[in-house]
């Protein structure tokens, strides 16, 4: 566990390595890429190991001393740490290995994989991270990292458009987070976890104040798990390549947001308030996005809106108090969704469109992305003895356990939709005829579904370290040594499992009943609730929203202070030196009336200092 | 005064400043007497190694106690030596790029001025970081400004600067008169031109009178000064000078001579307005107007930031961004923590190194493409992969993005603001909002190098003094980022927290 710090460091030789050399490495990159990710995985299976056995190692360093404060750099390996770096090491190293198949013959194939290795570094730093500063600097880095990743097609307009947008708003939650993380600095005195939590636990920060931080802080969080309101990134993001959607948008960066809640648990968890205002946001993003996944069309939307629906639930967990809930939904969800991202890649390597409108009837066609892609729809949609159906029910546990009633409805709700939606999307895709123009589909190569059949299995066994069948073994690990943290596993009735089941199951029946045998029309909702469906499909207009009320202010803002600068001064300016010109009638250029305005600027700005200082400092009445 | 005490004096003290005044000398003979033929470029190599010798020199002053000389108008203290250094490091990058610099229309016949020019403006900033008296002050603000108006207006041949050049000297003479109409009221009242001797005889004022003409003086050399910062109300010529100045001196403006003008602000504003007590005599007058710093600090960082969110030109766009970082510096200056001067001087540092690598590439693509559009970057990422890695950082840099020197500048002054108290957090909110602001603009750049194709593949040709540059300021905006604890070190071990800057 000492060397745990080489792990981000293999990636980071990556991108160095690649962004040198990678011009003459051609498409060999992809070698030096999955190579030094695979050293990071092995390592960090061994911290893992090593953790399962031993204690939690921290190392500190000097990093910076202004005045009396310092600050420090290290690295820690604790449970929840141990357990992100094999799930982001595996992700990042079966998405290298995926991507060498899905980017063949790209002009800039090198330069995507010093980018997967930049982003990659950026994440298991982040995770290593020992205190608030840290976190944030790489917090910040796998920003960049996915700026530059979902940008990747900049020939196409919208990802570029995609791009800017998921770095602007998630900076939007960053500013949260800042702010949040220097009010704690001046709370405590330290950016370190361990000294918050202690003077948290003391009683030396007012309750307010542990309240104010924490709901900054899961600011930060919203914004990079894509949670309501600013969820609207996450979609635009799937602009970019099929690979990055699956290691970005399954498994990494919004988990991002989830891991700093869990992180950060012991001071929510000091806060009512705070924990309920998780809460809340998490289900309301789950069932608010689920149901707008039922109408998107594009297969990769619906999977990012399941994206944002499933980030809400490990929020709704945390929320609840259920932490090894959402730490253990953050896991498997980790694996069936980049299985669902890298099978849906494979479909669209295999017939160049994304809207499911135009497939069908690819189940025999694509003999192992097919019933690959099953196993990831059916881990989503919690059908029993799958990994989604263990972690879902422990997030619905946990939501009854702590009597938030409504919120646990609302969450059996969306997984009644995420069955439905998840399944139509199946139906639509590999049911029913095949259409003409999809003659030449073929299975994609090995290094393409050679990923997708590690995550498979790993999407359906990964369920069974936390059963309550089996053993609540995960959970039990994860809070070990930490009351904070609430109970390993949360005892529940048995009538949720049975709900969760029906509800699950009830909702594939109706995806089956209107989407492959088609006894139920499709148009049957549509036609009898139009108004409601065009919000829905419109993603009930959040985008436009924001268009109209953040783009178009800023716009106006910019344009007022220009007009003050450039007419109001001015126009006050050329009515003196327009009776000077038209004396002079000097037509030199230079003399155009602006260097007066800035002189009258200047001039003006004295005065009203001047001003100002004699009315209110007093000293005209001493 | 006889030869006596003239050469009793500790003139080593002086030995920077003498190694650039020989130089510039010297330059000026050779412009003079070398014939046509010869390639001015020489006499750059030449002033190079004067910046060169002269921060060795420095270096070399380094251990030495805080003195003065010619009585008390130009003293060493550590402030002194600590800004010099950046102010010559600045300079040695910017004359690297000064020398590489070749516009379309030829720069041969007053390339040599250029460089004495350069080397004279120079000296007036570093005297104007050691004087301990307001005429010498004025001398060296002078002698930096006047060198700078006819550098700004070098490519004689070419309309804008032209223009820049005339626009610079007519807003530079207001704020001249600003400025010496303020510092004609401190005379006024003390009786001295003495920072030290002024300080000591308005300690003991008490006539609210006179405090009340203290604080006019205070607003007219502030407002005066703000000229040489590009801060509100004084930062409307920025735009239009940098635009038309040759790059390199659009560098030296935005970068060595904005680190003169805090320079001499810190100097004035310190070492005289804190002495000065109000109200019952507990606080001291820079305090008690903090709330006006801070004001024109805020609006320095809006208008700086919102208005380059509709610049096309790169030039412009980066003057407005200095404007944008004149105003985070104030905000150091306005909370005036106990790490003030740290804060500040690091921020510059980073400044220095960030700004002047963005100027570098920025120099290079208008040089080639003729033109100061920003479209010019767009695919620079293909054209040349190290010159769009590297401009992302210091972009990244500018924007404040972790792991850059930037944001631990800017980390910096904003626990800064935030540990005094009463604590500035108005001040540091709009610092934060304005700097994600700027990440609008800064991220632009970023579209342009990463996201669009570029209009023509040719690849850059990359002369060595501009890659030394580049490399440089890369190594340093992201070493000082990493490590920022490399710069506290070296301002712990040698300057003592400016102790020495009051007596």
């Amino acid at each position: 566990m000492e060397n745990a710090w080489l792990i981000p460091l293999f990636p980071l030789l990556s991108f160095l390595a690649l962004l040198l050399f990678g011009k003459r490495l051609k498409e060999a990159s992809a070698y030096v890429g999955i190579l030094l990710t695979l050293a990071s995985l092995v390592f960090s299976v061994i911290v893992l190991v090593g953790r399962l056995t031993g204690a939690t190692y921290k190392l500190e360093a000097d990093w910076l001393q202004i005045g009396d404060l310092q600050l420090t750099v290290g690295f820690e390996v604790n449970q929840l740490n141990a357990l992100m770096l094999v799930i982001v090491s595996l992700v990042s190293f079966l998405v290298h290995t995926y991507s060498k198949g899905y980017m063949h013959g790209d002009q800039r194939f090198p330069v995507f994989y010093a980018y997967l290795g930049l982003f990659t570094f950026a994440m298991l730093g982040l995770v290593l991270s020992p205190n608030l500063l840290q976190t944030y600097i790489f917090w910040e880095l796998v920003g960049v990292g996915s700026f530059l990743l979902i940008g990747f097609y900049f020939n196409k307009e919208s990802a570029k458009a995609a791009a800017k947008k998921a770095f602007i708003m998630t900076r939007i939650g960053d500013v949260g987070l800042f702010i949040g993380m220097i009010l704690l600095f001046w709370q405590t005195g330290s950016f370190e976890y361990d000294e918050i939590f202690a003077s948290v636990h003391a009683g030396e920060v007012s309750g307010t104040m542990i309240t104010l931080t924490a709901i900054l802080i899961f600011i930060g969080a919203v914004g990079k798990s894509g949670q309501f309101p600013l969820h609207t990134w996450l979609p635009d993001a799937m602009e970019g390549p099929t690979p990055v959607s699956a290691l970005i948008h399954a498994a990494t960066m919004v988990a991002a947001g989830v891991y700093l809640v869990a992180t950060m648990f012991p001071l929510f968890a000091a806060s009512e308030t705070a924990m309920s205002t998780v809460a809340i946001v998490g289900a309301v993003t789950a069932i608010f996005a689920a149901t707008i996944g039922l109408t998107q069309t594009d297969i990769k939307r619906v999977l990012a809106y399941s994206t944002v629906s499933q980030l809400g639930y490990m929020m709704l967990a945390l929320g609840a108090a259920g932490y090894a809930a959402g730490v253990f939904h953050l896991m498997t969800h980790a694996f069936f969704k980049a299985l669902l991202f890298l099978a849906a890649g494979s479909v669209i390597h295999a017939v160049h469109t994304q809207d499911i409108e135009k497939m069908g009837g690819l189940w025999k066609k694509l003999s192992f992305t097919a019933p690959l892609f099953l196993i990831g729809t059916l881990a989503i949609s919690g059908v029993p003895l799958f990994s989604g159906f263990f972690s879902k029910d422990e997030i619905l546990i946990a939501a009854w356990a702590n009597g938030n009633y409504i919120l646990f409805w609302l969450a059996v709700i969306a997984a009644f939709f995420t069955a439905f939606y998840m399944f139509r999307l199946f139906f639509m895709v590999f049911s029913g005829k095949a259409r003409s123009e999809m003659k030449n589909v073929h299975e994609s190569p090995v290094s393409m579904t050679g990923p997708m059949i590690v995550l498979g299995i790993l999407a359906v066994v990964s369920g069974y370290v936390n059963t309550p069948w089996f053993g609540t073994f995960l959970g039990d690990w994860l809070v070990e040594g930490n009351e904070a943290l609430g109970h390993g596993h949360i005892e529940g009735p048995a009538w949720i499992m049975i709900v969760a089941t029906v509800v699950s199951l009830a909702g594939i029946y109706l995806a089956y009943l209107m989407y492959s045998k088609r006894s139920i029309s499709r148009d049957w909702f549509t036609s009898r609730a139009p108004t409601l469906y065009s919000i829905v499909v419109n993603k009930y207009f959040i985008d436009e929203i924001y268009q109209t009320t953040i783009v178009y202010a800023t716009k106006a803002i910019s344009l007022f202070l220009r007009f003050i600068e450039m007419f109001l001064v001015n126009g006050l300016v050329q009515l003196v030196t327009g009776i000077v010109r038209g004396l002079g009638k000097t037509g030199a250029k230079l003399q155009n009336g602006q260097i007066q305005t800035y002189g009258t600027v200047a001039f003006l700005g004295l005065a009203v200092l001047l001003l100002i200082f004699a009315l209110t400092g007093g000293y005209l009445n001493g | 005064m006889d030869l006596e005490t003239l050469l009793s004096y500790e003139w080593s003290l002086m030995g920077p400043e003498f190694i650039i005044v020989i130089a510039s000398v010297i330059l000026t003979l050779l412009d003079l007497f070398l014939p046509k033929k010869f390639n001015r470029r020489m006499l750059g190599w030449f002033a190079f190694v004067a910046v060169l010798a002269a921060i060795v020199s420095l270096l070399g002053l380094l251990d030495n106690q805080v003195g003065s000389i010619l009585h008390d108008t130009f003293r060493l203290d550590s402030f002194a030596k600590a800004f010099k250094l950046l102010l010559l490091v600045g300079s040695a990058l910017v004359l690297l790029l000064a020398i590489d610099y070749e516009p379309k229309e030829g720069l041969t016949e007053y390339r040599g001025e250029f460089f004495y020019l350069f080397l004279t403006g120079l000296l007036g900033a570093m005297i104007m970081s050691s004087s301990g008296d307001l005429i010498t002050l004025f001398v060296g603000l002078e002698l930096l400004s006047i060198s700078s108006y006819i550098l700004a207006g070098l490519r004689k041949k070419n309309l804008k600067s032209n223009e820049s050049a005339m626009k610079y000297v007519i807003n530079g003479s207001i704020s001249t008169a600003i400025t010496l109409f303020g510092m004609s009221y401190l005379y006024g009242i003390t009786g001295s031109t003495n920072l030290n001797e002024m300080s000591g005889m308005l300690r003991t004022l008490t006539d609210p009178q006179y405090t009340y003409l203290l604080g006019l003086a205070f607003f007219m050399i502030f407002v005066g000064l703000a000229f040489k910062l590009a801060s509100v109300p004084f930062h409307m010529w920025a735009p239009d000078v940098y635009e038309g100045a040759p790059t390199p001196v659009t560098a030296f403006l935005s970068v060595v001579s904005k680190i003169a003008g805090f320079v001499i602000l810190i100097r004035i504003m310190v070492s005289i307005f804190s002495s000065i007590p109000v109200g019952d005599g507990t606080i001291p007058m820079l305090f008690d107007l903090q709330d006006f710093i801070g004001f024109l600090a805020a609006v320095t960082m809006i208008l700086g930031n919102v208005v380059a969110l509709r610049q096309r030109n790169i030039k412009r766009l980066f003057a407005y961004s200095s404007i944008a970082h004149a105003g985070y510096i104030l905000v150091a200056f306005t909370a005036m923590s106990y790490v003030m001067f740290d804060s500040i001087w690091f921020y510059m540092l980073a400044y220095v190194f960030m700004n002047l690598g963005a100027f570098a590439i920025i120099q290079l693509i208008t040089e080639k493409e003729g033109s100061e559009d920003i479209g010019h970057f767009a695919g620079l990422y293909r054209r040349s992969p190290i010159l769009a890695v590297t401009m992302a950082v210091f972009i990244l840099s500018l924007a404040g993005i972790p792991g850059t020197a930037g944001f631990i500048g800017k980390l910096n002054i904003f626990l800064g603001a935030l540990m005094v108290s009463p604590s500035h957090y108005v001040l540091a909110s709009i610092m934060i909002a304005t700097t994600v602001v700027s990440y609008f603009y800064y991220f632009g750049i970023m579209t342009q190098m990463f996201f669009r194709p570029a209009a023509e593949e040719t690849k850059l040709k990359l002369p060595a003094g501009t890659n030394a540059v580049i490399i440089i300021c890369a190594v340093a905006t992201i070493l000082l980022g990493v490590m920022p604890q490399l710069a506290f070190d070296f301002l712990q071990t040698n300057f003592n927290q400016f102790m020495d800057f009051m007596g």
